[in-house]
């Protein structure tokens, strides 16, 4: 049975340009270098990925200093609190690229470094761009604090588990969870976005 | 009461819908797990199970879908409460039965993810013990999003209960699971396991399951359940509903049956108003269980290929028999080049790939696990598991990810009592060697009769005959000049018996000069006389050519598309390569530029008439130097720097094969591995081949190596000598870790370091024995190592 409130967004490799910044800066190049390499890396990582978001829609409350009260969890982190600063809702989402680039990267890793590095750069980045794509469709116009992701800073990643069971992750976009609290498909994403009124 | 089994047969039956809705209406709250009402308000559960069975619906599901022993301590309590509701409330009523309710563990097995297959067996196997003592009537394991994971629960029921199995998955708006299996490939393999019914749930609405419902039925020989959801979820004045009412949902539900659906019922968003409407509507519908179709199939996680007309090609080159490379790979467990073969045979447009590690003196259970994991995380293709061995056939059958096909059981009583037994059990295609007691018969009549006897015993465990593809086996026509003739007889009587044939195209030249004009020709007849199956090298062009030829020829090939596109890259291939090696390039520039193929091309050019290490001392070493600096300079960029690598390997590759390999001398032997987080592995490569040419043991444990199975390694083969490469700045801790394991081990194990971000203060550092700056000193301190120790 999974909760009854979660949206969905979906999207295809090509419905979703990548960023350059976000590329240039995983490759390590000057933004907007490319080569034939790169290219075709990009074809074919954007033939097999496949965007999925779920997200909710939630009052936040501040039961205590540094303390961020979503219902279902609490966070204790400062900068999370800071973040979330003039916001009563936030959304909180879990995105992924799917496992078919997992397999892909399995693949290339055998075959060659340089690929494997691009590709790996790319996917990357990709679905941090989906990530964008899915939050301006979320906010529909609102105005929201930047994404947060637990991880980053003091917001404690194991805190990754309920946040994925309430999202139903595992049955909606096929990400899990291994014992370190890193998540597969490689390239998935969880976060919280603050909605300012 | 009649078994569930039984019921089926008889009438269409009903499942009950979505429990969610209900409960969270009844005061459950967002976010709390559903399962553990079963204890704290029992009679709320049973009453949702009391207002499904008063819709009409003959199955419930308990509600234990959440519950194992990893998520809960008290996960047997809360099974044996769930079951317990649900049998109140089927008491006293016809024709009602509970569903012991199994999903997903919420965890990825491997190799992508962490949980262990027999981890999740086990996991799954408490749940269904608990299952089966309490009573339920029948076992569902239901919106499982992964082939292996749905395989794991499968074993785990059949192997601790006797209860009908029903299974169902979740595929998406693509018409696949999560993890890429299509309805084809689900069947194979669950018809192969012997479930009882198969089908789908949750997902999405009703309307996408009828898009896929023509492929259940054109493949499924079993009962098919479909079980939507309400569709999708909506957000409407701040309540989330799904889009699809009662009244819509049961209009599609009709569709379904009349589509191939047999067992009806929902999943999320669905209540008993869905069920009572379903039933309602679908009760007088005609009603008849799929025929049993007549396919031979095997399948991968994602998709299964079928034997028929069309010609299939199993992929050779995964065998060590003549092959001294993959043997060296196997012994020193390098599975990167057995994964890179599966690569190659897969991009060359195999259908199977065949998978034999066969060599005495290693492991070969733990070899061909270790091989089908890896393959299986780099190639789509069903696999052919190829040993000798009962119990390496039985390991690797077992935690194959899909229906495999099983090479082979023969005519002998030894071989069918142990191989049989496992395709009863595991499922799969099984190729059958036409061998029984006294050796290969020497006619065609005498092949096709093994063959008619492997047919019938097959038939005493339940193999239905299309599991089984004869091979009648090709033996040379050097030693044996009637052989080919007698082969191709006996493919022709073998398919009059109805059963598939398969051959090992290969051995028909051996001992022959030019063996591929043999072999392709061979080939040819064999495929008109109505051979499905080649085991082959695809890297062969003769081959290939008689492939897409023979294809395009017996109308295989619609408007001969496949064969011109085979052609025309062919005729790209051969222009290209003369080409290559023309331009104006040098190999210096190849490599600098990252030009793989031109660098590869332009080595074959000049290796003619300059001596191998010649060609890595004056082009190779010098061009990754230039390109390190204008990194280091950042002049270069990362990608430019690995696509040099890249284009180095490939030359170095070619440079290889021109170094003559010294007598292997087991007494001076040398581990050698990139560390692990490294994946460059050009440097570690060079030593390796120059090692070899000075007469050493090389244990090539490639790229990427953790430190327990470098010294693992190292003990085993009693090895005192290791030598590690890195590449990254980052990497260098994990050959400080490396050391450090090898020294507590044992202190007199010594260890060479090398590689680009070295040198002899930082060697010193992390506790190297030494520092090779080249590949050539490398061999050097070896050498000394080892004239010590005599």
């Amino acid at each position: 049975m999974r909760n009854q409130d979660i949206m969905l967004i979906t999207a295809d490799g090509k419905d979703v340009e990548i960023n350059r910044n976000e590329l240039a800066q995983r490759l390590g190049t000057a933004r907007g270098y490319s080569n034939e390499l790169i290219e075709s890396c990009r074809e074919r990582l954007e033939k097999i990925i496949t965007y999925k978001c779920a997200y909710i829609r939630i009052p936040i409350n501040r039961p205590g200093e540094n303390i961020i009260d979503l219902g279902y969890m609490q966070v204790e982190s400062r900068q999370l609190y800071n973040n979330m600063n003039g916001c009563q809702e936030a959304f909180a989402m879990a995105l992924t690229s799917g496992i078919a680039v997992d397999r892909e990267l399995a693949r290339l890793r055998v075959l060659s470094r340089a690929e494997y590095f691009i590709t790996d750069a790319l996917a990357s980045a990709a679905i941090d761009s989906f990530a964008d794509y899915a939050c301006e469709i979320m906010q529909n116009g609102a105005s929201c604090a930047p994404r947060f992701s637990p991880g980053y800073g003091d917001f404690s990643l194991s805190l990754q588990k309920p946040f994925l069971e309430r999202l139903d992750a595992s049955g909606l976009l096929g990400i899990t969870l291994d014992s370190g609290f890193l998540m597969t498909p490689m390239k998935s994403i969880t976060a919280l976005m603050g909605i300012r009124k | 009461m009649k078994k569930i089994t039984e019921l089926i047969k008889e009438k269409r039956v009903y499942f009950d819908g979505g429990t969610g809705t209900l409960l969270q209406e009844m005061g459950l709250p967002a976010g709390q797990s559903p399962e553990l009402w079963n204890l704290t308000q029992p009679d709320k559960i049973i009453s949702l199970h009391n207002m499904y069975f008063d819709a009409g619906a003959n199955i419930v599901k308990t509600n234990t879908f959440g519950v194992n022993r990893v998520k809960f301590d008290n996960y047997k309590e809360l099974i044996t409460a769930g079951i317990e509701c649900a049998k109140t409330a089927a008491g006293g009523r016809e024709n009602a039965y509970v569903a012991y309710d199994l999903g997903p563990t919420g965890q990825l097995l491997k190799p992508l993810g962490q949980l262990d297959f027999e981890d999740a067996v086990s996991i799954f196997a408490d749940n269904i013990r608990v299952a089966a003592e309490c009573g339920a009537d029948l076992i569902l394991i239901e919106t499982m999003n992964d082939s292996y994971e749905t395989k794991a629960a499968v074993l785990a029921a059949k192997e601790n209960c006797d209860l009908p199995v029903f299974v169902t998955n979740v595929y998406d708006a693509t018409g696949k699971l999560m993890t890429g299996a299509d309805p084809a490939a689900m069947i194979a393999m669950l018809e192969g396991l012997r479930v009882d019914a198969v089908g789908m749930n949750c997902s999405l609405g009703p309307d996408a399951m009828l898009g896929i419902i023509d492929q259940f039925r054109k493949y499924s020989s079993l009962p098919v359940i479909v079980n939507p959801n309400a569709g999708l979820p909506e957000m409407r004045d701040g309540k989330t509903v799904y889009n699809v009412g009662a009244e819509e949902f049961s209009d599609y539900m009709v569709k379904l049956a009349q589509g191939g659906a047999d067992i009806l019922g929902g999943c999320c968003g669905t209540t008993p108003e869905f069920i009572r409407q379903i039933v309602e509507k679908t009760a007088d519908l005609p009603y008849k269980l799929p025929e049993k179709k007549d396919y031979t199939c095997v399948s991968s996680y994602t998709h299964a290929v079928f034997v028929g007309d069309d010609p299939i090609l199993i992929g050779e080159r995964i065998n060590p028999t003549g092959k001294p490379k993959l043997k060296e790979a196997l012994r020193s467990g390098d599975l990167n080049y057995i994964l890179s073969e599966a690569i190659r045979q897969t991009d060359a447009g195999c259908h199977i790939l065949d998978v034999n590690v066969g060599l005495p003196e290693i492991n070969e259970t733990e070899m061909m696990k270790d091989c089908i994991a890896g393959i299986q995380s780099v190639s789509d293709l069903p696999l052919q598991i190829d040993s000798t061995k009962p119990e390496t056939l039985e390991a690797a059958m077992r935690m194959y990810n899909g229906k495999p096909l099983v090479n082979s059981v023969n005519g002998t009583e030894e071989s069918m009592n142990s191989v049989l037994p496992l395709a009863a059990k595991y499922g799969g295609g099984i190729i059958a060697l036409t061998i029984n007691e006294k050796g290969i018969p020497d006619t065609a009549k005498g092949r096709a009769e093994v063959a008619k006897l492997i047919i019938d015993r097959a038939a005493q465990y339940g193999i239905d005959k299309k599991e089984i593809i004869v091979d009648p086996l090709a033996l040379t026509i050097s030693s044996n000049p009637e052989s080919a003739r007698v082969t191709l007889e006996a493919v022709r009587l073998i398919r009059a018996l109805g059963v598939k044939t398969s051959l090992g195209i290969s051995n028909i030249s051996f001992g022959l000069p030019k063996r591929e004009l043999i072999t392709s020709t061979f080939y040819a007849n064999a495929l008109q006389s109505g051979l499905n199956c080649a085991i082959m090298n695809p890297f062969s062009e003769a081959m290939m050519n008689v492939y897409y030829a023979y294809r395009a020829l017996n109308m295989l090939d619609s408007g001969c598309t496949d064969y011109i596109g085979y052609a025309s890259a062919a005729a790209g291939e051969t222009a290209a390569k003369p080409a290559a090696a023309r331009t104006e390039e040098t190999l210096h520039a190849a490599i600098v530029k990252g030009l793989k193929d031109i660098a590869a091309a332009k080595t074959e050019d000049i290796i003619k008439d300059s001596a191998p290490l010649e060609i890595i001392n004056e082009h190779i070493i010098p061009a990754l130097n230039e390109i390190g600096t204008a990194f280091e300079q950042k002049k270069a960029y990362l990608p430019q720097l690995l696509m040099s690598a890249d284009a180095a390997s490939a030359a170095f590759e070619v440079v290889k094969k021109n170094i003559p390999a010294g007598e292997n001398d087991k007494s001076k032997a040398i581990v050698l591995a990139t560390v692990k987080g490294d994946i460059h592995d050009i440097g570690k490569n060079i030593v390796k081949v120059l090692m070899e040419s000075y007469g050493f043991t090389v244990y090539d444990l490639g790229r990427d190596v953790s430190p327990e199975r470098i010294r693992d390694c190292a003990l085993e083969h009693g090895c005192r000598l290791v030598g590690l490469s890195a590449l990254m700045t980052t990497t260098v801790p994990a050959m400080e870790e490396t050391i450090k394991l090898l020294n507590e081990t044992d202190r007199s194990i010594k260890v060479i370091v090398g590689g680009a971000v070295l040198n002899q203060e930082y060697a010193d550092m992390i506790g190297a024995d030494h520092y090779g700056p080249d590949a050539m000193d490398s061999v050097r301190y070896a050498e000394a190592f080892y004239s010590k120790e005599k």
